[in-house]
């Protein structure tokens, strides 16, 4: 105690000690943990071709984040969705699952945060708000949400009195005529970045299944409303859309092998394949759907006013082995995803569809213009 | 007549130990200024929103950083070379070094606050300022701690006691956690969370192994020294020391508790919060059994007022830290407004107000002129009465915050912070009448400092000055 040196060491020790275990411990115990796909084969593998979450923020979402950084709004914001037992942030529709260290992976700056003055932004990007309206947020949130606290940042925009191209309307108040604002370079960075905060993704260590699961055990109320769309969507629908959404991917027997041609985006490839996202075909009937998923597709078909000439297998592996309530999950999924949204389908449409078709041959494909002249009389 | 050695080693000091305490007034000052604007931000979000150097964010930030390296570090550097000087009855020496670290700190800091007004912050807590000011910072920093333990080796009797403990740990503790966080946040960034854990470790660490320690071997000092008595059960002490050293670092990460982390490490520190009622009991026993013998010389003496002030209020916002780390009561004020009530207790209600004791037991005997008891005494109140106002809002407001923010079905806006807004008007109006207390307090101590603003302008050298006094 009284040789300075052995003082020292001592309470260098205490601090040491600490320093190794949460440090030193913890970025151990992370190893290299990396970005992965949503669901791991049996065996543990990690399937072919998977996609692989977290994703990397595109150039503009990254510097936007260095603003977000550089503006001190983590001060009031965190981003991290807590374990169920912890608290009531899924319930409150902040995210679909709680955040996971695995989340955090591809971020330069890892922005917790510890206070919420305002919501929770984990999961900003799935609470479907419009680039526009996230502007006007920023410019002034009092125009949208009357309570907030959040501070104007009129200095991310230019601001006149008509409208210029890309310029967005704040609505007239009691006090000031309509105002235009166009956003800067940066305010747009700021917004895609927000846009691009979503864990929407499973992860093999965290699904949403599980949470829904937990989330039943716990007695709570309704997800807040009030001015957020919610990013909620029923049980049984996101069950479907998640199913479907792994029968569109999968590879393997039993799965649809759908986006080797239509693509992980939905967007298929031009001049050969068309696509999902935003297409009349899928948003549109639902028997024309349903037929070409159980017998398929030849010949040429106009799909948002472009001509496609291709031949599409009755989808699945092997083909034709989808069952119906697959075909009804993977059709809700892409009339759900991309942008998309339509109702669902169920199993038991699949079902009367596959009845009164029955007499066609297993691999007797459809042509859109035979689709087109059934289908008009049809329930 | 002869000077006796005390006077000898408060002459020697009086240069620098004047320099460090009117920076730090001008520190407390400017985070005072700081922490008005961000709580009138919070109460309206309109007020100076157009100006993007002022947004909440970075004033909020600035205040903390102005408050805890400014006056904190300016006032632990004062109080550290003179506690230590007269402990070991050895004299200052190094001047010219120490005032050239000390402004090198105070430069450093400067330089920090305007880069995050003007949008360089880094993320992690208490280590925002832009990474370019830290080796000047670190430089500075380290001349001064070298020069503290030079006067600590000269010192006259070898056998150390509680004071000498407390405040050379927290000479030493700062650079080591300052090194560790550096490395893993900067040199070598670690990869996701691991980067909340180490900055969420530094910021609370630093608390609690910076300022904390200064305080209490600051305290440890004052009440026998102006009580003129021993330390009541002093042999606990030792104990109570190495109970800190050993357990506040484990016990500062419960704040994680349900994040995206490991488990085992908010359990940690939720399992050694909860033990450290025991460093907790054996420094309020030293203090308050000591202090209660003569109750009335406590209540004579200002200094010593503000010191029982600032344990009373360690002791009861530690144990209601260990009350608030409990994972059912985590639960509820996790990310809750409480952290500002234990940022304010702990900096202001403690630190701040031992050290103002400290500043006004000191400067007369280094100065030789005597603070008038009018103003010291308007300063005592106005900042008891500011700082209970300050955390009663923050308790209250924030047990509110975190109880509603537990009501999925309440909205965000409207009805979770609409409630904890009128908290936010009360902080306003306590950050307004600690502004005035601070005011006085630098005008108090200035006056002691530069009794004759002309004569100092006018023949200009600091060596003059000193004869002149």
């Amino acid at each position: 105690m009284d040789n300075i040196f052995k003082f020292a060491a001592g309470i260098f020790a205490t601090l040491g000690f600490a320093w190794l275990a949460f440090v030193v411990g913890a970025k151990m115990q992370y190893g290299d943990l990396s970005p992965q796909a949503e669901r791991l084969e049996e065996d543990g593998s990690r399937p072919v071709d998977a996609e692989l979450y977290p994703k990397a923020l595109s150039g503009l979402a990254q510097q936007g984040g260095e603003d977000y950084q550089a503006l001190g709004c983590m001060t009031c914001h965190t981003q991290q969705v807590r374990m169920i037992e912890a608290g009531f942030d899924v319930e409150r529709g902040w995210g679909k699952r709680p955040s996971v260290p695995r989340d955090y992976v591809m971020q330069k700056n890892v922005l917790l945060g510890n206070t919420r003055v305002g919501p929770d932004l984990a999961n900003l990007g799935m609470r479907e708000y419009s680039d526009e309206w996230l502007h006007q947020h920023l410019f002034e949130p009092q125009s949208l949400v009357a309570e907030s606290l959040c501070p104007p940042s009129p200095f991310l925009y230019d601001v006149s009195n008509e409208a210029k191209e890309g310029s967005i309307e704040i609505p007239a108040t009691d006090e000031e005529e309509p105002r235009f604002v166009s956003p800067s370079l940066r305010a747009r960075g700021i917004v895609s970045y927000l846009q691009s905060l979503q864990q929407n993704y499973e992860l093999p260590e965290m699904s949403f299944i599980q949470v829904e699961n937990e989330v039943e055990e716990l007695v709570v109320a309704k997800p807040a409303d009030g001015n957020a769309s919610s990013a909620g969507v029923p049980d049984w629908l996101a069950k479907q859309i998640s199913s479907g959404k792994e029968i569109y991917m999968k590879a393997a027997p039993g799965g649809g092998l759908c986006f080797t041609c239509h693509q992980p985006t939905g967007l298929g490839l031009p001049g050969q394949f068309p696509p999902l996202a935003g297409s009349d075909w899928v948003l549109g009937d639902k028997e024309r759907l349903i037929k070409i998923s159980i017998n398929g597709l030849m010949g040429e078909i106009e799909v948002n006013g472009v001509k496609y000439n291709n031949v599409m297998a009755p989808p699945g592996i092997p083909p034709g082995s989808l069952t119906d309530s697959q075909i009804a999950d993977v059709l809700t999924y892409i009339r759900n995803e991309w942008g998309n949204s339509a109702s669902a389908v169920s199993a038991s449409e699949v079902a009367a569809v596959r009845a009164a078709t029955k007499d066609r041959g297993a691999m007797q494909m459809w042509t859109a213009a035979e689709l087109s002249s059934s289908s008009q009389p049809a329930p | 007549m002869k000077e006796s050695p005390e006077q000898v080693i408060d002459r020697s000091a009086k240069l620098v130990v004047s320099f460090f305490v009117a920076s730090a007034g001008l520190w407390l000052l400017a985070a005072a200024l700081l922490a008005y604007i961000a709580a009138a931000k919070l109460t309206d979000p309109f007020f100076l929103s157009g100006i993007e150097y002022l947004t909440y964010g970075k004033v909020k930030i600035a205040q903390a950083n102005a408050f805890v390296y400014g006056w904190g570090g300016n006032s632990i550097f004062a109080a550290t070379l003179w506690i230590i000087a007269r402990l070991s009855q050895a004299e200052v020496r190094g001047r010219i070094y120490l005032l050239f670290a000390g402004t090198l700190w105070n430069l450093g800091i400067t330089a920090g606050l305007l880069g995050i007004l003007d949008g360089k912050m880094n993320a992690h807590e208490l280590l925002e300022m832009p990474t370019e000011v830290w080796p000047v910072l670190f430089i500075g920093y380290s001349i001064i701690a070298f020069l503290a333990l030079v006067i600590h080796r000269s010192r006259e009797h070898s056998t150390t006691i509680a004071p000498q403990w407390f405040i050379l740990s927290s000479l030493l503790w700062f650079p080591a956690l300052f090194l560790i966080a550096w490395n893993g946040l900067e040199l070598n960034p670690a990869r996701g969370t691991v980067q909340s854990v180490l900055s969420m470790w530094f910021g609370q660490s630093l608390i609690w192994l910076w300022l904390t320690p200064m305080a209490l071997g600051a305290a440890y000092y004052m009440i026998p020294a102006i009580m003129g008595i021993v330390v009541d059960k002093y042999y606990l002490a030792i104990f109570g020391f190495w109970c800190i050293a050993a357990l506040a670092p484990w016990s500062v990460l419960n704040h994680l508790v349900g994040g995206p982390v490991p488990m085992w490490i908010p359990a940690i520190g939720t399992v050694m919060s909860i033990a450290m009622i025991f460093p907790i009991a054996v420094a309020s026993t030293n203090f308050h059994a000591t202090a209660f013998k003569d109750v009335g010389k406590v209540w004579n003496s200002l200094p010593l007022r503000f010191v029982i002030f600032g344990t009373l209020s360690y002791t009861l916002s530690s144990y209601i830290g260990v009350i608030f780390s409990l994972p059912a009561v985590a639960k509820l004020t996790q990310f809750s407004i409480i952290n500002e009530f234990h940022f304010n207790q702990r900096v202001y209600g403690f630190f701040s107000m031992i050290i103002f004791g400290v500043v006004y037991h000191m400067l007369p005997k280094i100065t030789g002129r005597e603070i008038g008891t009018g103003p010291k005494t308007f300063h005592f109140w106005t900042s008891a009465l500011g700082v209970m106002m300050l955390l009663l809002a923050y308790l209250i407001g924030g047990l509110t915050h975190g109880v509603l923010a537990q009501q999925p079905s309440l909205d965000w806006a409207s009805s979770v912070i609409s409630s904890v807004q009128p908290y936010f008007l009360i902080t306003k109006i306590a950050f307004v009448i600690l502004g005035f207390s601070q005011l006085v307090f630098v005008v108090n101590v200035w006056k002691v400092i530069f009794p004759n603003p002309l004569a100092c302008c006018l023949d200009g050298s600091p060596e003059s000055k000193e004869k002149s006094a």
